[in-house]
């Protein structure tokens, strides 16, 4: 949870927190981000045409930005209730399940909506409601609770597309434990046939919607207002499911690590880090490929900031003809006015005597809550991950894989946000020098391999501020 | 552009030209009508439309020919990096025709379809813009506009609207309630269609004032938080009322930054709706802060001399430019075209930035806008522009405007000189990158579409926007940036 951009009071009065039984918490005024009241997403599609891969991005995402939201899926439902079903099960011609089926998706409606009822804000209901019945039923069920809809509809023509999404998610999912892959894949193709002859695809135009054209190539935006509604349209803009790795890398050693105003330039160690972690990853990727885990090699694309020492950083890679960008938006933590200090200085004294000296009431306000907290004219975690929200929609479009050399704080943020890690976890999430983290999404989220880069030297440790 | 006439596409062309010339991005509006105009003279009967009148089609098709040879040669010799085609582009041949010229010059193309079918909106339009329109000076307006209609008939017998498949295109239907995007493929062309997608054409009002006079104001230090001066003060006591004057009862958003200054000012407002954002505080003068222009002088006299230089591209050590406050507004921008009425409390950079996006300043004059104290600004957004109107508030303040050195006017001819000193097939890494204190000057589009990893560092695109390939030269790799300057590598780029 990260870059929550407008608060409002359009909310009403509820529970702080949804999941903790009400006569344990006091009644508080619970604000709805973004002028936006309540807001169901209603996935719409065929199996295997990756609405639960948009699902649970834009969950991710939406968490990210503050919004209180939750995946319904009404699979997990099914599962949890019926545990693993036959194929005729799914077909909507049999009229002998029918009812089953009905009961599942309501009683997984009705939970989103009280839910909603209770402080979320957006639910995403997860299932194909492919005919216009069921979506004329969900429509209405939920302007009877007063809440907005937008259909978000994923349409494949592309086999490949589909095969590829059906081999690398649906047979390992639950239903398929135990499953021979190929007997799998055909079982599961026969469930999709099932449903082809149901299938109705939005027409409506008075019905907000945006329609998925083979993920991300086409999108049809249909009747969508709102500003929250206007940001989801944009992330789902940039998302793609191609494989590719991301690597996080900290900033080599600058000749003054205490000072944001100075500027400093990297030191010799911090040179050296720079040119071990070049040749670490290059080797690395090599080895990869080389071990058949990695299929081919795609292009490496480093991103540093526009800081003297990440640059010059940044600079070891292109001699070697990488591509390299030089963002300001990956700018660390500006400081404010605790400029200077070194992570010794607070160390000294326990720990943090000389920023309590200088701020008391500021030091004790950052131990309470050390993600919102700004110090005096300084950045607060949360003032830089609104600010790297740009980052993340570049970093999402990227097919190619991307190195980013960043400051821990940076790092911290845009980890969060893969990870789908709380806020208030944030500002304590430990990136250590001198690895390299390797994280690959995926339709389910995504996975990370910490490495360790050997040097003959060792360097400082992670500074606090 | 794709649409029949008075569809808006000329003002969806403006728009975006000025939005990405803000950005920093070289950027340039070519428009069919005034080459027809040229060729053909303006005073031409609706007739000269119909697809059956041979001469009037041929004299139409050479106005589009000379047009995009124009676009060509600005992409070459200017360095230009998004030409906007603005002219119907109405059928499916003169499409083709278009996207096959410039994927020849290695140029893609973005084309940006308008459909309405709201009579009210077209007949808006045609009362509003297309009667201005140098085709119908002197003409009875009544007149003027039955013409206008037989000419929007001529070329809606042959429209076809885009259904080709493998092109890039959005499609906006009417205003935007719905929207279709195809194969968008870079950050450049994601970042043009959000843009699009935020547009509204409702009626309001933009203000902006400065904070009143602060502590530091009256000192001569720039930067600081300090809190408002006595007349400070006075001036947030008289902005309710002066607020109430101009808009009465409607709604208003208020935008303030982090700083004590500005919430002090907005304090006394009685709307309920503000917001503090940290994107816009003051731009940071790093270790300059807190200082006067007359310190800054005697212990940074090189950077003093620097910033006069270049003001726009100067970044102050540990600090930021106006070119890095312009990126850090962006988000601001995007959410200022969504917003009905507002009022923004700022500081005077922050102002001059967004100021000079409603009303199209030039990077360089863009730091000597005059922005004073205790003034408001009331911006309201035409066709074509802002119409301005500025409320002095009668409560004295300091003068915080440093006026335009005259040896400015040297930069362009330095930053080309930089330029042209680089030995061809050589990458040179100008020092330090990035570099605070100093000028760090950017010939390259902040926002450079990365498509490839054998990009080279200036791409092209047309609007019909285009990017270029590219695969067309081989090159030394770019430090580029997503909203940020080139960190300064020059290339062998063509041309140099």
């Amino acid at each position: 949870m990260a870059a929550r951009l407008y608060v409002t009071d359009s909310g009403r009065y509820v529970h702080s927190h949804p999941f903790t039984p009400s006569h344990l918490q006091p009644l508080i005024l619970h604000p709805r981000y973004f002028h936006a009241g309540a807001i169901a997403i209603i996935t719409v599609g065929l199996p295997a045409r990756g609405k639960t891969h948009v699902s649970r991005s834009l969950c991710r995402y939406l968490r990210w930005l503050g919004v209180p939201t939750k995946v319904f899926s009404v699979g997990n439902y099914r599962r949890q209730r019926l545990g693993t079903m036959p194929n005729d099960f799914f077909s909507p011609a049999n009229e002998d399940t029918k009812e089953q089926r009905l009961l599942i998706a309501e009683a997984c409606l009705k939970d989103m909506i009280e839910w909603l009822e209770k402080g979320g804000q957006v639910g995403i209901y997860d299932a194909s409601n492919t005919t216009d019945e069921r979506r004329a039923w969900i429509q209405r069920k939920l302007k009877e609770h007063d809440i907005q809809t937008l259909f978000i509809e994923s349409i494949c023509n592309k086999q490949e597309i589909i095969d590829s999404n059906i081999r690398s998610v649906k047979i390992s999912s639950p239903d398929y434990v135990g499953w021979d892959p190929e007997a799998a894949v055909r079982d599961f193709k026969n469930r999709i046939e099932n449903h082809l002859p149901y299938y109705k695809t939005i027409r409506d135009p008075e019905l907000p919607f945006v329609k998925l054209m083979n993920v991300g190539e086409q999108l049809i935006v249909n009747n969508v207002k709102g500003y929250l509604q206007s940001r989801i349209v944009y992330y789902l803009m940039h998302l793609h499911i191609q494989p590719r790795i991301i690597y996080f890398a900290r900033i080599p050693e600058s000749l003054n690590e205490s000072s944001y105003k100075a500027d400093a330039d990297l030191s010799p160690v911090g040179h050296k880090q720079a040119e071990a972690l070049k040749t670490f990853i290059v080797n690395y990727r090599q080895q990869q490929l080389d071990m058949g885990i990695e299929e081919k090699l795609r292009p490496l694309t480093v991103w540093g900031s526009t800081r003297k020492h990440a640059s010059q950083a940044v600079r070891h890679f292109a001699e070697d003809d990488i591509l390299v960008r030089a963002l300001p938006l990956l700018t660390e933590r500006n400081p404010g006015e605790c400029d200077g200090l070194t992570p010794q200085q607070i160390k000294l004294n326990d720990g943090c005597h000389f920023v309590q000296a200088k701020f008391p009431e500021e030091f004790t306000k950052s131990q309470q809550d050390p993600y919102n907290h700004r110090y005096p004219r300084a950045e607060s975690y949360h003032d830089l991950a609104v600010r790297l929200e740009a980052c993340i929609m570049e970093l999402e479009r990227e097919k190619n894989d991307v190195l980013i050399i960043g400051h821990d704080s940076v790092l911290r943020c845009l980890y969060a946000y893969l990870f789908d890690r709380p806020d208030d976890e944030i500002p304590s999430i430990h990136i250590p020098r001198n690895y390299l983290i390797q994280i690959k999404p995926s339709a389910y989220g995504c996975r990370e391999t910490r490495l360790e880069i050997q040097m003959e030297e060792e360097s400082d440790e992670d500074d606090q501020l | 552009m794709v649409g029949l006439p008075a569809r808006g596409k000329t003002y969806i062309a403006q728009k975006v030209c000025r939005y990405l010339t803000w950005l920093g991005i070289n950027t340039k509006v070519f428009n069919v009508g005034n080459y027809r105009r040229k060729l053909a003279g303006a005073h031409v009967p609706h007739t000269f439309f119909d697809p059956a009148n041979p001469e009037g089609e041929k004299s139409r098709k050479e106005a589009a020919a000379e047009a995009l040879a124009d676009m060509m040669r600005w992409f070459e010799e200017d360095e230009g990096i998004v030409a906007i085609y603005d002219a119907t582009n109405s059928t499916k041949t003169r499409r083709a025709w278009l996207q096959e010229s410039l994927n020849k010059k290695d140029i893609q193309v973005l084309f940006i379809e308008s459909i309405c079918q709201d009579e009210e909106v077209i007949l808006n339009n045609i009362r509003d813009v297309k009667l201005s329109s140098p085709d119908y000076a002197d003409i009875d307006p009544d007149q003027a506009a039955e013409d206008f209609r037989a000419r929007i008939d001529h070329y809606q017998e042959q429209y076809e609207t885009i259904t080709e498949e493998g092109l890039t295109y959005i499609k906006l239907i009417n205003v935007g309630s719905q929207v279709i995007i195809n194969l968008i493929k870079g950050y450049l062309e994601s970042r043009i269609v959000y843009y699009l997608m935020n547009l509204h054409i409702a009626p309001r009002k933009i203000y902006m004032s400065r904070h009143g006079e602060s502590v530091f104001n009256v000192e001569g230090k720039i930067g600081g938080d300090s809190p408002l001066s006595p007349r400070g003060e006075m001036y947030a006591s008289r902005l309710p009322d002066l607020i109430r004057q101009n808009l009465g009862d409607q709604n208003l958003t208020i935008w303030t930054s982090t700083m004590k200054r500005t919430i002090q000012t907005a304090s006394l407002l009685p709307h309920p709706t503000k917001k503090q954002w940290k994107a816009l505080e003051e731009l940071d003068a790093g270790v300059c802060d807190g200082m006067t222009y007359e310190e800054i002088a005697e212990k940074y006299p090189e950077d003093y001399a620097n910033r006069d230089e270049d003001k726009f591209n100067y970044r102050y050590r540990g600090g930021e430019s106006y070119r890095d406050v312009v990126l850090r507004l962006e988000p601001v921008i995007m959410e200022l075209e969504r917003h009905q009425n507002i009022l923004i409390i700022g500081h005077q950079a922050i102002l001059r930035c967004i100021y000079a996006y409603f009303m199209n300043y030039s990077h360089e004059d863009l730091p000597y806008i005059k922005i004073p104290l205790h003034t408001v600004i009331e911006l309201t957004p035409k066709a074509y522009g802002c119409d301005e109107k500025r409320f002095k508030v009668d409560i004295e303040a300091v003068d915080t405007h440093r006026p335009k050195p005259t040896r400015a006017a040297s930069i362009r001819k330095r930053a080309s000189t930089n330029l042209a000193s680089k030995a061809p097939g050589h990458l040179t890494l100008p020092n330090p990158a990035g570099a605070s204190g100093e000028i760090v000057y950017d010939p390259m589009s902040p926002i450079l579409p990365l498509t490839s990893p054998k990009l080279t560092s200036r791409p092209s695109l047309a609007v019909v926007p285009a990017l270029k390939d590219p695969k067309s030269t081989p090159s030394p790799p770019a430090v580029a940036s997503l909203t940020g300057e080139v960190v300064n590598l020059q290339l062998n780029d063509k041309g140099q």
